[in-house]
């Protein structure tokens, strides 16, 4: 705009010029503004990385240096190796089991979802709204509630130390919110797509795979990243179902060594690193979907 | 401003098949929904029963002989206790506090973030960070070499201002697991702010910046109301999930000091971890989901305002 105007009237460009100037200028205050609060939201992640990095003579020093002076694996080696747990399994072990049971959750819930999702957006029926509703309700219910009954249930059904057990559970969590992000995404897809495929003679399960599924995949993105965050993070139920050490889950792990051990910085930023690093990368791949698909899937603007 | 779906997308109303949809028809379409429906009713509809059953029992883990029918006596116990009204409360302040300054934070990032500059795109990845975090390993990156009263990196830094090894978690305990909700969820409600103001239509913003508004005029009268349902959104969703928050809980503080920070998911977790009190722990289950569908039918209203409920559509 100010160009524009600066063209216009070319007797004004001095004025144009200091004008140009106080934005520019504001315009730097901005981006330094932008890239302190970045900093500042970062810093704990930074400074997680680098504890990680120092030995413990680096840590636990009074006068705290941004950088390790002398970076060292060592915490990274006894969070694999097990050492820092001191309970004889390595950390993959652990992360093995993170990782079965967040994909088969999100597996689970992903498929699940989608019918459900196509029966809500798709057809018309009695209690759709009741069961639409209820699922948001669901949602609110808090994990620690079902703690006490889950476990009692699950103690009679012999799936309590057990991932199996861990998955049904976090696919059941993910479920609510899952379908209701993707119905949005079904409703979105126009319905004479679907007539015309079916008046060419298109059966209902085609028309599902070739129509319906590729348009609503960005919607399965992100309902497939919140699914593997949910699961991947869990805590309680997994503190409180799992006993036996091999079948710990990665936050427990964490837990457990820190429960040990409370003092033992290093090998706990280690492997919070180490923790990180899946959900980022899920998350890289996925992201650009992962925040249209929640709006887009929640919101009409 | 949001816009009811039936109201966005005039659904068309002539059904392919208007008349005598049949019964067996009609089921194939409600079965694809089962599997789900059967799904979250065995997860978390009959667990809830559970609960209810053992809320009218007295059963202590710790106790042989079983469970026995006590009536409404576990309730009474509920009410009277100055324990869980007290972590009811910090509950409440816990997810309020957190969730309305992460908003605000998000806010202010999400106005930062939306503009042209270099590096966009890459800021905009770094800043969700925070939330990807395990919420276990952000609490302990808190707990330890951010706030700990000797080695941590924040009285480092205060030091020049005359404070000396403040043993954080203890002093100002509910405050420094505010301040780590804060910090994992400020990057969530920016990135749902974002996505909002990025779908505002530009024309308006440059007609009302043609009419002469001032900035501050252009953001309360055109953005803000424009925001609105992404700000609920996001605030809703916040809410759902702090007010489960447990992990910072017990990782950093374990409720204490005292009970400084037991707030309700902490005191259902020690009920049946520490006291072995599973009727009393269910009953205090109850009340809180009671507690949590009222506050909720309050967001559904909301809800039932800004998203799609289908019933304006048929």
């Amino acid at each position: 705009m100010t160009s524009m105007s600066a063209r216009a009237a070319p007797g004004r460009t001095r004025a144009a010029r200091a004008a140009r100037r106080a934005k520019t200028t504001r315009r730097a205050m901005l981006n330094a503004a932008g890239l302190v609060v970045a900093l500042l939201a970062l810093f704990p992640i930074f400074w997680m990385i680098s504890t990680a990095f120092k030995p413990a003579t680096e840590i636990y020093s009074l006068t705290p240096h941004p950088l390790p002076h002398h970076p060292t694996l060592g915490n990274f080696n006894q969070v694999i190796n097990g050492q820092a747990a001191g309970m004889g399994l390595s950390f993959w072990t652990f992360a093995r089991n993170s990782l079965f049971v967040t994909v088969s959750a999100v597996v689970l819930a992903s498929a699940l979802s989608l019918l459900a999702a196509v029966a809500v957006a798709r057809f018309k029926f009695r209690l759709r709204t009741s069961f639409l509703i209820m699922l948001l309700i669901v949602q609110m219910i808090p994990a620690n509630a079902l703690v006490i009954p889950l476990f009692l249930d699950y103690r009679s059904l012999n799936l309590l130390d057990s991932l199996i057990g861990l998955i049904i559970l976090y696919a059941g969590l993910a479920l609510p919110i899952s379908i209701w992000l993707l119905r949005n995404f079904v409703a979105t897809v126009p319905r004479e797509l679907e007539e015309a495929a079916a008046l060419d003679g298109a059966g209902p399960v085609r028309i599902f795979w070739r129509i319906l599924f590729p348009l609503v995949a960005p919607g399965l993105v992100a309902v497939s990243t919140f699914a593997f965050i949910t699961a991947w993070n869990e805590f309680v139920f997994a503190l409180t179902f799992l006993s036996t050490q091999s079948k710990y889950t990665l936050p427990i792990y964490v837990q457990y060594f820190f429960g040990r051990n409370g003092a033992s910085w290093g090998p706990i930023m280690a492997a919070s690193t180490l923790y990180t690093i899946p959900p980022v990368v899920f998350f890289l791949i996925v992201q650009r979907r992962m925040i249209g698909g929640l709006v887009a899937g929640s919101v009409k603007g | 401003m949001a816009v009811v779906e039936g109201v966005a997308a005039p659904a068309p109303k002539v059904r392919l098949r208007p008349r005598g949809v049949s019964r067996r028809e009609q089921w194939q379409r409600r079965l694809p929904l089962l599997p789900a429906l059967i799904y979250i009713i065995v997860v978390t509809q009959i667990p809830f029963v559970v609960t209810l059953w053992y809320s009218f029992q007295n059963y202590f883990f710790d106790i042989p002989g079983g469970a026995h029918f006590t009536g409404l006596s576990n309730y009474t116990t509920v009410f009277t206790n100055a324990a869980f009204r007290a972590s009811l409360v910090r509950s409440v302040v816990m997810t309020a506090s957190s969730v309305i300054v992460a908003m605000i934070l998000g806010m202010a990032f999400a106005l930062l973030l939306d503009r042209k500059f270099l590096g966009r795109g890459v800021v905009r990845t770094l800043i969700i960070t925070p939330f990807l975090v395990m919420p276990a390993a952000a609490a302990l990156v808190w707990a330890g070499p951010m706030l700990d009263p000797n080695f941590g990196l924040l009285n480092y830094l205060l030091t020049p201002f005359g404070v000396h090894h403040v043993a954080w978690l203890s002093t100002h305990a509910l405050g420094s697991v505010i301040v780590v909700m804060i910090w994992q969820w400020t990057p969530f409600m920016t990135l749902i702010v974002l996505a909002g103001l990025q779908g505002q239509p530009a024309d308006t913003l440059e007609a009302a910046k043609v009419d002469g508004a001032g900035a501050l005029a252009t953001f309360r009268e055109l953005t803000l109301p424009h925001l609105r349902p992404y700000i609920e959104l996001g605030i809703l969703l916040g809410s759902i999930y702090l007010v489960n928050a447990f992990d910072a809980v017990r990782l950093m503080t374990n409720g204490g000091p005292g009970t400084a920070t037991t707030n309700l998911p902490f005191y259902l977790y020690q009920q049946v971890n520490y006291a072995f009190d599973v009727g009393g722990a269910a009953a205090a289950g109850v009340v809180t989901v009671i507690l949590t569908i009222i506050v909720a039918t309050f967001a559904l209203r909301m809800f039932a305002r800004v998203f799609q409920f289908d019933e304006a559509a048929g």
